[in-house]
């Protein structure tokens, strides 16, 4: 669903006359929550260690499903860099669950439904499941967006990491707003 | 106008006061009549500081008169505002003086007249983005209504012109975001709206507005090298930001429920705070309301 969300300052008009606002379609540069989650993704890549050593060659996959702004935002400010050497790459997928091997992947809001089956088919591999959702630690996810006092946190599940073969950072760790030991 | 100069003619020719030819009033009048203004303003100039017309209600409203119609020929804008202000306070003497009020309709129809250029010239200011221009002469139109009449209301015309300059100062914090006073000052001239009339629809939106972008500036600013801490402090930041534009636009939500601009300023705002209920709701109210119930 598309919502405008550019807010525009009421223009005057050759007289003082206060103009109507165009509605427009969602822009991503107004997307708060996707540059907040963007960041975060790239800063939580930096602090991860993926014990895989299949996942230290090569592209470093961030898979998107359900937040188009998101993907965007990625694509817009973090293709072109890289985790360690690996030069990131971020894929939009297709609403199912037969997920590609990504070293990430995001699940927004909209894709709820498919969580069950992917974290079915995640169970054990080298993919680090982020979410946005109450009670994702629960279910199997690594990172879960959390908002708390009107800010975008993250909370942190460390066995759920532990059993994707992931090693958190101390770091990640101490900077996140709860962790699951 | 002709009834003007006729009234002027009848009591120069007949009433005894002035016989003289050669008098600068008469040949002012003359030179006028014939459309030679540049002739006719150094006539009355001189006319109204001698001994004769300096008290001369006529003669004050004669030279309102010449230097008016200076002031419409002028293409200078200088020159225009130097001959507007003199015929302004001509005609303000020719008032003083006329105390059985032979002259008011004709001066003060000049007078007024004059008073309202400044307003619209106030207007053509904020159009070509002059804002300090634009204040001198609302300060001009101000003074000039009040002579005119001291219990005037102009709170309307003020808060037509304030709210125009915020959007000025908008626009120009807006093109380049560097010149944070730009910023300072549209709040201030919203602000300022708000104490004149709390109820103002576009102040409380527009103010609600420029906090918010600059919110949502802060986060679009953060760098991707930028690491979590910043993260976190830059959203604290924006959260502030807005914090201050939600009380702004609830207000200009509840002054028009079914406005859709507002609904969806709302939406923004409460979907920046990461209140997702909120959000969603004021979403759900936007979604509601079709484009041609727009009001």
């Amino acid at each position: 669903m598309t919502v405008t969300r550019s807010l525009r300052i009421l223009l005057v008009a050759p007289f003082f006359l206060f103009a109507a606002v165009p509605q427009q379609p969602r822009e991503a540069d107004k997307d708060t929550t996707a540059m907040l989650q963007a960041n975060y993704l790239y800063n939580i890549a930096k602090l991860v260690e993926w014990k895989d050593a299949e996942m230290r060659n090569g592209n470093f996959v961030i898979g998107v499903l359900g937040s188009a702004n998101l993907y965007q935002e990625l694509i817009k400010q973090y293709s072109t860099r890289t985790i360690g050497k690996q030069p990131i790459e971020v894929r939009k997928l297709p609403h199912s669950a037969e997920v590609e091997r990504c070293h990430m992947l995001f699940v927004g809001r909209s894709d709820l439904s498919l969580l069950p089956e992917i974290y079915k088919r995640m169970s054990g591999k080298p993919t680090l499941v982020v979410t946005e959702y109450a009670g994702a630690l629960e279910d199997g996810a690594v990172v879960n967006f959390v908002r708390v006092d009107n800010l975008l946190k993250y909370e942190m599940s460390l066995a759920n990491a532990q059993k994707h073969g992931l090693v958190v950072g101390l770091t990640l760790k101490n900077l996140a707003h709860r962790v699951e030991e | 106008m002709k009834r003007l100069l006729h009234i002027l003619l009848s009591l120069l020719l007949y009433t005894g006061m002035v016989q003289a030819q050669g008098d600068p009033l008469v040949e002012a009048l003359r030179k006028y009549q014939a459309g030679a203004l540049l002739e006719a303003k150094g006539l009355i100039d001189q006319a109204v500081v001698g001994a004769d017309h300096g008290s001369n209600a006529e003669a004050w409203l004669l030279r309102g008169f010449i230097y008016k119609d200076a002031y419409k020929n002028a293409t200078d804008t200088t020159e225009a505002d130097t001959l507007r202000a003199t015929a302004i306070n001509s005609l303000r003497q020719c008032m003083a003086l006329d105390t059985v009020g032979t002259y008011k309709e004709n001066a003060t129809q000049a007078y007024d007249y004059l008073a309202k250029s400044y307003f619209n010239d106030a207007a053509k200011a904020l159009t070509a983005m002059n804002d300090v221009r634009a204040q001198a002469v609302f300060a001009s139109y101000k003074e000039a209504a009040l002579v005119l009449d001291p219990k005037a209301d102009l709170r309307t015309r003020e808060v037509e012109f304030t709210n125009a300059l915020g959007t000025v100062y908008t626009k120009r914090f807006s093109a380049t975001r560097a010149d944070t006073s730009m910023f300072d000052k549209a709040v201030g001239a919203y602000e300022h709206v708000l104490s004149l009339d709390p109820e103002n629809y576009g102040a409380n939106y527009n103010l609600a507005t420029l906090y918010y972008n600059r919110g949502v500036f802060k986060i679009r600013r953060i760098d991707a090298e930028d690491e979590i801490p910043t993260i976190l402090q830059v959203q604290e930041a924006s959260r502030g930001d807005f914090l201050l534009a939600l009380p702004y636009m609830l207000k200009a939500h509840d002054m028009n429920p079914t406005r859709r601009e507002t609904l969806l300023g709302l939406e923004g705002i409460y979907y920046s705070l990461q209140d997702q209920e909120s959000s969603e709701k004021f979403r759900r109210l936007f979604e509601e309301i079709a484009p041609e119930e727009h009001r």
